[in-house]
Parts: structure tokens; sequence; C-alpha cells
């Protein structure tokens, strides 16, 4: 379980991006976060594995408070957190093998990944991430020959790689077509369901979100402004998220 | 009554036609002055160009036939004697003889000015001889050349040579050369075959150096990694402004002051051109620091990785690739370089090049510059063909 109390983020420069941010995500669950560009859906991910420094409140995972951990701790830590990026983040002139090894970096010895030796039941393992999300033929390609769609499945093999009880998903879709994006959203609700990992994911279209969601978290400026169910948003709810012009767009 | 208040509203949006008009003009006249003041400066004389092309010819026809290759010679040679004036005692002519090659001459004495004619009999046909005047003091004359016909005879008329009386015995050299066996590389060749090597090894040497200095150098040349604190931002100027003075100056400047600092030689070549090397390398591989993208960084810390696993799995396939091409591209760059850097004292092919220009041997210089085209172009391609399938 995850719980995540007042946590708030002022970047340098003084942009307030959460503003005492309170919640909690069951095991399980496929939450997903909506709002606008902007509204803090990033940072509230990134915060959860550190990438950003919050600057105040907690984050408890499992019952450890993963705001006050250091080096080898917080590495053991986001070893058991997969992360999908909206830009896949993969390493353009690396060879797809090899950006899926990566996502084992947390678990091999320093000294032997620096030579790229990685075990035998990594690579093995590597394969198997592959042929699951479906291009093991491209194993060998570099990671910029292939296509979004497959790229981003690269993204989910590497996140696979580290065993993950929860995953972050930042957008996971919004740089791919509506049926790309329904392919890769089936990936991590196959995950979700049949591996019982938790799944943590921001969206920008609500049509997305109630197709796969469990349960939606709404945020708009920084803050929390709904939690609830995908039927309970209706349309005074979504002028409420989205603003007063906003008109829905279905994404089939 | 409405159209010229019409216009005037117009006219501020537009361009004011009249005013800028002028201002074309007066730009192309001042265009024209710079144009006529740089056809002065710089002396442009079309005439000249044309008048002295026939002075450059037999530089370019020499350069044109470089001495590659070289055939071992075999030579005959005969003499006469000969006595300038008559004395008491006329000289002996040389005994005639069925096989062995033989000079007649019309007579063995007389004045200077005098026809005579030298006949040769026995000589390897059909080819070419030089028939050489000995005076019993000083140096040798070379009076004509002249090739012997299909029995090996031939017959020369000269007239003998103002070489001043004397009662010693002058004497009439004929030789003719001829080439024998397979052509192998001349000396030339070989001279430029071992510069041609040191050339590229020093183009290697001061690339190697420049890449051993600008890889560390470039780090603190990058903005995005030295823009945190002001002490950092301070090395960042420091090290950006070195790299643009030392890149400003060329390399020759550079190859001057290290032929006085440690001698004329490849040497000083290599600190020349190490030493530009390191500036434009510095600058193209923190161009290439400060574009990393961060994203497969943030991804590969997110896995667990620690700084180590994220600098080389994240930050080093993203600079080593563009890290080499630059290398390979500045090797190139070099490699034409240190052709010319021994003009200036730099070592290398250059060197002997200038020499042999200044000997006026053109057809050594030739070989010299048959292969400085050959190597810059072959590194070209290569370092083309390279750098495609690294990046």
């Amino acid at each position: 379980m995850l719980e995540i109390q007042n946590l708030t983020k002022i970047y340098e420069g003084g942009t307030l991006a959460l503003k005492k941010v309170s919640m909690s995500v069951e095991d399980g669950e496929f939450l997903v976060i909506i709002g606008l560009s902007g509204s803090g859906k990033s940072t509230l991910l990134r915060c959860i594995n550190r990438l950003i420094e919050p600057t105040e409140g907690r984050i408890i995972w499992d019952g450890v408070d993963v705001t006050g951990l250091k080096g080898e701790e917080l590495r053991k830590v986001r070893r058991h957190i997969g992360m999908i990026f909206q830009q896949f983040n993969l390493v353009k002139r690396s060879s797809v093998l090899t950006n899926v090894l990566s996502g084992r970096l947390g678990y091999v010895s320093p000294w032997r990944s620096a030579l790229g030796r990685f075990p035998k039941k990594d690579v093995e393992k590597a394969v198997s991430c592959l042929e699951r999300v479906g291009i093991l033929d491209q194993a060998n390609k570099r990671a910029d020959e292939l296509s979004g769609g497959q790229q981003q499945r690269v993204g989910i093999a590497r996140a696979l790689m580290q065993d993950p009880k929860l995953i972050l998903a930042d957008e996971p879709v919004a740089s791919l077509d509506p049926a790309t994006s329904h392919s890769i959203l089936k990936y991590l609700e196959e995950l979700n369901r049949d591996d019982g990992v938790t799944v943590l994911c921001s969206l920008h279209f609500l049509s997305l979100a109630r197709a796969y969601a469990t349960r939606i978290i709404a945020l708009k400026d920084g803050e929390v402004v709904f939690t609830g169910l995908p039927s309970q948003i209706d349309d005074a709810r979504f002028r409420e998220i989205y603003g007063e012009d906003a008109i829905q767009v279905e994404i089939r | 009554m409405n159209a010229p208040e019409e216009r005037r509203k117009e006219i501020p949006g537009r361009p004011r036609g009249l005013l800028s008009s002028w201002r074309f003009v007066g730009a192309i006249v001042v265009g024209i002055l710079i144009y006529a003041f740089g056809w002065r400066v710089t002396e442009i004389n079309l005439q000249k160009l044309v008048t002295g092309a026939p002075d450059v010819v037999h530089i370019v026809k020499q350069l044109m036939q470089p001495d590659l290759l070289t055939r071992d010679k075999e030579y005959q040679r005969a003499y006469a004697d000969f006595l300038v004036p008559c004395g008491p005692v006329a000289p002996r002519q040389p005994a005639v003889s069925e096989t062995e090659t033989y000079l007649v001459l019309s007579h063995a004495c007389g004045e200077s000015g005098e026809p005579l004619s030298v006949e040769g009999f026995n000589f390897r046909p059909s080819t070419r001889g030089l028939l050489r005047w000995v005076p019993p003091t000083g140096t040798k004359r070379s009076l004509q050349y002249f090739d012997s016909d299909a029995e090996g005879h031939f017959a020369l008329g000269i007239a003998v040579p103002d070489v001043g009386a004397s009662e010693e015995l002058q004497q009439i050299e004929v030789e003719l050369r001829w080439d024998v066996g397979l052509p192998y590389p001349s000396e030339t060749t070989r001279i430029v075959a071992e510069k041609m090597v040191q050339t590229i090894m020093l183009a290697l040497m001061a690339t190697t150096l420049g890449v051993f200095a600008a890889v560390p150098l470039s780090f603190l040349a990058a903005r995005n990694l030295m823009s945190k604190y002001r002490g950092t931002m301070i090395i960042y100027f420091l090290t950006r402004g070195v790299f643009n003075v030392v890149r400003s100056i060329e390399p020759y400047i550079w190859a001057i002051i290290f032929a006085v600092w440690v001698g004329i030689g490849a040497f000083a070549g290599v600190l020349a051109l190490g030493m530009h090397s390191i500036a434009a390398l510095g600058k193209l591989y923190s161009e290439q620091v400060e574009s990393i993208d961060p994203g497969p960084i943030e991804a590969i810390q997110a896995t667990g990785a620690n700084t180590l696993q994220t600098i080389i799995y994240g930050v080093v396939p993203q600079i080593v690739p563009p890290y080499v091409a630059f290398t390979i591209y500045r090797w190139d760059i070099n490699v034409r370089m240190s052709t010319v850097i021994g003009f200036v004292g730099g070592g290398g092919i250059g060197f002997i090049l200038i020499q042999w220009v200044n000997l006026l041997r053109y057809k050594q210089a030739g070989v010299a510059v048959w292969a400085i085209v050959i190597v810059v172009w072959v590194m070209d391609y290569v370092s083309s063909v390279v750098r495609e399938k690294i990046v």
C-alpha cells in the first residue's frame, strides 16, 4: 500500500506544483491520475520514486518512509518501482536488448554491469520480457529504429525486468496514436490483472481513463479535486477538472 | 477627398517605399565602393593571369611527371685525345677494332672554334648518348646529345670549344646510357613514403593529444553541467574563452611558436596541431554534452541504478558515438593540415615538399603532391564512411 501525506513541491523559482496532496493507493489498483498539463501529475509520480525531491510531506510505501531514504536504501526501493515515460526515455543509440537489460541494473553488481556482463538468467529474463510485449524479433535493433508504439513496449519490458510491485506510468500514451494507445494500456491492464502489479498512471484523456481505471484521481493546479470511480465523473465534474471551456474527446 | 486620408492610414503599416529605395541605392553605392577598394588593395590583375600562364606550364608539366619509378642504368664510354693547339707530336688516334667501341676524329689537333667531326663505331644500337669535352684542367663540358643508329654507329659535327691553349691532352668523352631491368620505386618515392608515414603518425599523435585533453575539459565547458554555482560558471566561461582564443589561432602560427620552442621537426607539428585540436574538439565535445537527453538518465535512475551505472548506461551511450565521430573528423582534418604544417617547420611531408619546391625540383615535388592528394582523399573517404556507421 502506498500512502501520500501532505505532499508539497515548490520548484526553484517558486512554482508551486503540488499543494498538500494526500491520497492512498491500495495494492492491486489501476489508479489513473487525470488533469490538465501543468496540474502536477508528472511531479506527483516522480516524487514517489524520488526522481524529484518533495519539499514537504511524506510518502510511505509498504510501511517504509520513502522520503527519508538515502543511497543504497533508496535504490533498493526504486528497483521494485517500474516507470514508464511519455517520451519512452530509451537510450536511443543502444540496442533494444541493452535497454531492456538496463531495467535490471538495481539487482546486478555495479562492476559486472559496468563491463556489460549481465548474468545469464537476466538475459533470459530480458528475452522473455521482450517476448511478452511481442517485439523479440527487434531485440538487436537500435532503439531509435523502432516505431513509437514499439519503443513504449521496450519501456514496458524494461520496467518488467525490475519485478515491479508498482508501476508508475507518466502519460504513457500521450505520444502515440489511438490504436497503439489501447495496445499499450492493455499491456498495463494485463500486468495489473494477471501479475497483481499496482499501476499508477497519468492520462490526458478521460475516455481512456474510464476504460482502464479501477479508480480515478483528478488533479487541478496541484490539488486533488476528485477521487472516486470512473462512473462518478459526470459533465459537471468534468468541467470542474478540465475547466469550463473543455469538450470531451472520445478515444476509442 | 477620402483617398489621401486612407493612404496615410495605410502607410505606417507598410515599409516606406521611397526611403527604403534610397537606402537600397545607398547600400549599392557603398557596396561598389568597398569592392572597388578591395580590387585595388588586393592588386587584382587579370592581364597578368593570361600573360603569366606560360611561366607555370613547365612547373605543371614536371609536377605531372613525378619521379616515381626508376630503373637501373648501364653505360658505354669511349675516349679520344685532342690537342689545342697543334704541337710537335699529334695525339694517337684510338685503335680500330671489329667488336670493341672506338671513336674516329677528323683530325687530332686544332684551334678553338674549328669544326671537328666525331664518328663512333660498334656502340649499342639506337641508344641515346652524350658527347663531353674534358679539358686537362677544370670541369667537363657537355656538348651534344645524339642517338646511335641501328648498327651502333654515329657521326657528329662539333666545334672545338674555347678551352684555351695547353700542351696537355684534351679528351673527348662519349657516353651512351640506357635502362635495364624492371622499374622500381625511386629514391624520391622512398623518402616520400617514409615522410608520409611520419605525417599520418603526426596527425594521429596530435589528435590523440587533443582527445586526452579535450575529453575532461569538455565537461568543464558544458553549460548544463556548470551552471549550478557561480564558481563553476566562472570555470565554464574561462574554459570556453580559452577554447575560443586557442581555436582562433591557426595551427601554422602554433607551428612557428613550437618550432622555436622544441626545434623544427615533427614534434613541433604534433604540438601545433594538438593545441588546435584540443580547442576544436573541446568545443564540439562540450556541445555534445550540452545536448544530452535527460530522459534516459532519469529512466536509468528510476530502475535503482547507482551513479556509476547511470553514467555507463545513460550518459556514455549518448556521448561516445558523437565523440568518436568528431575525433575521426578531426584526425581527417589533422592529416590534411599535417601535410602543410611542414612549410613552417612542423615536420612531415610538407617539410621536404617545400625544400624541393625551393630547389626547383618539381619532379620530386610532384611525388609529394600526388602522395598528399591520395592520402587526403583516402582519409576523407574512410572518415566519412566510419562516421556514417557510428552516428
